[in-house]
């Protein structure tokens, strides 16, 4: 292994003044991109009258009453009950497209085989229809597969690697690696299946760690498959049960909503800062060289 | 095409076969468990409605220990969308909700179910005009839950400050449009504009249109008015914008469906046309001063407002247990207790034995609401028929065919136009 | 997305005694790690999109059989419907203003970050957090009250003399407010960026600095072409993703694409006459014409690609 590298980037080297001014730039341009975020939380706080009226950031009183509505449940479905349904079937995604989407993506990445030009641009190709014309194909099948109302059209897809963005994602994080890798261990016996283990997808961490958080985000802000696919309320999500405050028909509760989102949005922080911390041990800190 | 639901398609067919090979299991869509029926029952609505709605189910599976109920509900927008792609997918609910424009659309294409043959519903004690709207060709496939109408929304106590008399009964569109002149110009109201403006919406150009003796649809599914006649609606409502009497098109097109981004829901104008059950929305913005007024008549005084089913009932032609879903439907319209549970949560109810019941318990604004209904009755004519297939989307059409005309890409003519040549499309006439 | 599965066997490196067991069991080996991935691609992707390749030659309204029309909907789109062609037309004034902007700020933060020494999660969690709202119903809300009349840009701008007045309700600039909302989220682009940057091995620029190299040298020499996969990914993915853009749209205009349908993105038009209209085989004719466009342009790419990506174990000319 490597010993005391300097695994920073050329710009640390330079003059201490030229890193207060790159802090200055970064935070100048936070408070920026932070502003529309303290609006949403300031909102969650504000009274009937002033959440869409107002275009003031700060309530004029603070309005306690919406976060007691929403964390009320919806529908007679607890907040804690709908907070574990929308972890279940994030964590579920998560698992499935780690593991399914690193499995198809090493193939295409690393491994030979005929037809593998066309079905890896077939892969491609399965992004660019927009989802919402084969929505009542994939609806019917999963309707004959009897899995309507349970948490399976969201999770299943997952385990058959469908999520074309990550198995791209991780075939470009494996291309990057040195075909020596795989030589040497060949060479020391391994196999496809023990190179793929041992050697190719430690050093592919880092996407490893972005698909798990970009799913796991994403997937818990998938209102419409949610909302095709889940019948009973007990079943529903956080963020199915975010929109059910809103009714065009009848009288909405916007306020409730707000405090709702900032509390939907509690877990996914809580996974996001979980997580990012690794996105750090890339090819650096493995020890490429061994 | 009518009536030809067996053979939904023989693409669909493919996937069901090909997903049913390779599964080698069919979903059998919801059946019964332990000898109990289990119905699935789904509307629209907020939370309150879904709090009402479940206690009634909750009262009617101790009268049936035998019947099962679940239900689900979703926003007005959001449920369209999922009910079609339910209903695409051969699975729609055993019992849900449906809106007038839907009707005419989920019964030819053979979505619902007959409920005329079912004698378990009984219709005697709903109103025998609300009843026909229901009603497509000859069968009733769909009842109506309760009854809304068209009004004016405003904030009275501004409406005094700027010295404009109130609203009547029997007062005409040009009243209306010289109301809306003085409260936008008068000091009282503070920059605020006297309405919305009318132009965007299919509802108050219908209402017009039926002031003028004429209708949206014939009764043989035809349009029923001319591209002069909408040119004549879009050129006043034009004249009313360029005046200031109603809201710029900048306060239209921030319209969503909800009260709260209304101009009168974010306090730019005076008021505000909507139906009347959404009203009690406005009541925390706009304050006490928050009142209801008819919608404005014709020349010869013909009102054109009228009482619409606010909502229906229907149950699926593919449900297998077709008796106990009558019998749901029939609990939640006729039955006394859940009427006093239900209360107007789905509007002021369409049946009038539960009406007279309801009407003296209902709090807060509802009550309102209901004294608003109160001076129509019998005084209206019956409203249309459901509006007919290929409908769906021309409300949405009217109100991008204005915007091109209240940003003045199009004249009113020329946007009329538009919207004749669409919507024949669309009716395939 | 050319034919790599037609070059000679012998492009593939000299293994140690590479024998044709080997490579039989390597093309078994392939097939295994592809199983779920052909499963899922055959029964939840390929069937679907017969299906709506099918339906896009028929007159289908969701609720009754669908009647074969030939190119009837493809005429009727391209012939037609001037609403169509405004929509290509909006959004490909989205594509060009998100995607570049979205990449270089996402790439701009990603390579800043990488030099900041102290309080490096902090920054990466704060840049990221915008991109954990998605497009909701409240994070819409709020696009709408700031880019409002009379809201915080307006009034900032009005502050340093320019007025514009609100965003949102002006045809000329709502989709400048949508593409803004995209281009707050570059998180997901940021973090690939980042992950990127983390594989590349340190040594390289250890060797650049012993040789004096100015930090815009390394940044060129080194920096930029061991990203490139990952530039490259990025830029073909936002692509994408913008030509179907449907939700920030959707969301700021509240579904309807107004004003005067200025925000009508394809995407959104095709939901409006799938979903709205009942006419599922005009939304799939148009969902297929966005696929073959796409396609193009991501063909275009991966054609330039050879001349600027750059792969590390190059001699595997990978699944192009």
């Amino acid at each position: 292994m490597t010993t005391a590298r300097i695994t920073t980037a050329p710009a640390a080297r330079r003059r201490p003044t030229g890193r207060i001014v790159l802090h200055i730039c970064l935070i100048a341009v936070l408070l920026v991109m932070l502003y529309p975020l303290a609006w949403l939380l300031a909102t969650s706080f504000k009274p009937a009258d002033e959440v869409i009226a107002s275009l003031k950031l700060l309530p004029s009183h603070f309005e306690w009453g919406n976060y007691s509505t929403a964390l009320d449940g919806v529908n007679e479905v607890s907040v804690g009950r709908l907070l574990w349904n929308s972890l279940l079937i994030a964590c579920g995604a998560v698992l499935g497209n780690v593991i399914s989407c690193s499995l198809a993506a090493y193939a295409f990445a690393r491994l030979r085989f005929r037809m593998r030009g066309p079905l890896f641009a077939f892969m491609i190709a399965t992004i660019m229809l927009p989802h919402h014309a084969i929505l009542i194909p994939q609806y019917i099948i999963f309707n004959q597969l009897g899995m309507v109302n349970t948490y399976w059209p969201m999770i299943l897809p997952k385990f058959l690697a469908t999520d074309a963005f990550f198995v791209f994602l991780i075939v470009q994080f494996m291309r990057g690696l040195p075909r020596e890798l795989e030589e040497a261990a060949r060479i020391d016996g391994c196999g496809p299946f023990r190179s793929f283990f041992s050697v190719i997808l430690p050093l592919t961490r880092p996407a490893l760690i972005t698909t798990a958080i970009f799913t796991f985000i994403w997937t818990w802000n998938d209102f419409f498959t949610q909302l095709i696919y889940l019948f009973e309320p007990e079943k529903f999500t956080l963020t199915l049960a975010l929109r059910s405050f809103v009714d065009a028909s009848s009288q909405s509760a916007f306020g409730p909503m707000f405090a709702m989102s900032v509390f939907a949005l509690l877990p996914i922080v809580l996974f996001f800062l979980a997580f990012q911390r690794f996105l750090v041990e890339g090819m650096a800190s493995s020890g490429l060289k061994g | 095409m009518r009536g030809n639901r067996t053979t939904r398609s023989c693409a669909l067919a493919l996937v069901l076969t090909l997903a049913g090979t390779l599964t080698g299991c069919g979903g059998d869509g919801g059946g019964g468990s332990g000898g109990k029926v289990s119905l699935r029952f789904t509307w629209w609505g907020n939370p309150d409605r879904a709090a009402r709605t479940e206690a009634a189910v909750k009262l009617f599976e101790q009268r049936h220990p035998d019947i099962d109920i679940a239900t689900s509900f979703a926003g007005f927008d959001t449920y369209k969308a999922k009910l079609a792609t339910q209903a695409a997918g051969g699975d729609a609910p055993d019992v849900m909700q449906l809106d007038y424009r839907q009707i005419n659309q989920y019964a030819t294409s053979g979505i619902l179910l007959n409920l005329g043959e079912h004698s378990e519903l009984r219709t005697s004690e709903i109103d025998k005009g609300l009843l026909a709207t229901g009603v497509v060709d000859g069968k009733q496939y769909a009842l109506p839950v309760a009854r809304g109408t068209e009004t004016v929304a405003y904030d009275a106590a501004l409406w005094r400050k700027a010295g404009v008399p109130a609203p009547t009964l029997t007062w005409t569109w040009d009243d209306w449009a010289d109301a809306m002149r003085k409260l936008s110009a008068s000091r009282a109201t503070q920059g605020r504009v006297g309405s919305t403006d009318p132009g965007q919406s299919e509802d108050v150009f219908e209402i017009w249109l039926r002031s003028r003796g004429k209708s949206l649809y014939t009764k043989d599914e035809k349009l029923g008015f001319t591209a002069d006649d909408l040119t004549r609606y879009w050129e006043w409502c034009t004249k009313l914008r360029k005046e200031g009497a109603v809201v710029p098109a900048e306060q239209t097109t921030q319209m969503d469906g909800t009260v709260e981004n209304t101009p009168l829901g974010r306090l730019k104008s005076v008021s505000d046309f909507n139906w009347d059950a959404p009203t009690s929305g406005y009541a925390p913005i706009v304050g006490e001063g928050l009142k209801l007024a008819p919608l404005p008549v014709g020349d010869d005084g013909t009102p054109g407002q009228y009482f619409k089913p606010s909502m229906f009932f229907g149950a699926s032609a593919k449900t297998a247990h077709p008796k106990q879903a009558a019998q749901f439907i029939d609990f939640l319209l006729n039955d006394k207790k859940a009427g006093a549970i239900l209360g107007a949560t789905r509007g002021i109810p369409a049946n009038d034995a539960i009406r007279q019941d309801v009407l003296p318990k209902l709090e807060g604004f509802d009550q309102v609401i209901s004294t608003y209904q109160k001076q129509f009755e019998g005084k209206l004519k019956d409203p249309p028929p459901a509006p007919p297939k290929g409908d769906a989307s021309l409300q949405t059409t009217f109100s991008r065919d204005y915007d091109q005309v209240s940003y003045e890409r199009m004249s009113p003519r020329e946007a009329a136009q538009n919207y004749i040549t669409e919507a024949k499309a669309e009716l395939r006439q | 997305m050319t034919a790599t599965a037609t070059r000679p066997p012998d492009a593939a490196p000299p293994a140690t005694g590479g024998k044709r067991a080997r490579k039989r069991e390597r093309q078994g080996a392939a097939w295994v790690f592809l199983s779920p991935w052909v499963l899922g691609a055959a029964v939840l992707t390929l069937l679907p999109m017969a299906v709506s390749l099918y339906l896009s030659f028929t007159d289908y309204d969701m609720f009754d059989a669908p009647r074969w029309i030939g190119f009837r909907n493809y005429t009727q789109m391209f012939t037609e419907d001037p609403r169509y062609w405004r929509s290509v037309l909006t959004t490909l004034t989205y594509v060009v203003i998100a995607v570049p902007l979205q990449l270089l700020l996402a790439l701009a933060v990603a390579i800043a970050l990488k030099s900041v020494k102290r309080g490096k999660g902090f920054y990466r969690s704060a840049f990221y957090a915008p991109s954990l709202l998605g497009a909701s119903m409240s994070i819409a809300l709020v696009w709408r009250a700031i880019f409002n009349d009379g809201g915080s840009v307006d009034n900032l701008l009005s502050g340093m003399g320019i007025d514009i007045g609100g965003w949102i309700n002006k045809p000329g600039w709502a989709i400048l407010s949508v593409a803004l909302l995209t281009i707050w989220q570059f998180g997901a682009p940021m973090v690939i960026f980042l992950a990127g940057l983390q594989q590349i091995p340190a040594e390289l620029y250890e060797a650049a600095a012993v040789d004096g190299a100015s930090w815009w040298r390394q940044f060129r020499s080194i920096t930029i072409p061991m990203l490139s996969p990952v530039l490259f990914f990025n830029l073909v993915l936002q692509m994408i993703q913008a030509f179907q853009v449907f939700t920030p749209a959707f969301a700021v205009s509240a579904g309807k694409g107004g004003p005067a349908d200025s925000t009508l993105v394809y995407t959104l038009y095709l939901y409006d006459r799938g979903f709205t209209a009942s006419h599922m085989g005009y939304a799939s004719a148009m969902a297929w014409a966005l696929l073959l466009a796409i396609g193009v342009v991501t063909a275009v790419l991966f054609r330039t690609s050879r001349a600027w990506v750059f792969y590390a174990n190059d001699n595997n000319e990978g699944a192009r």
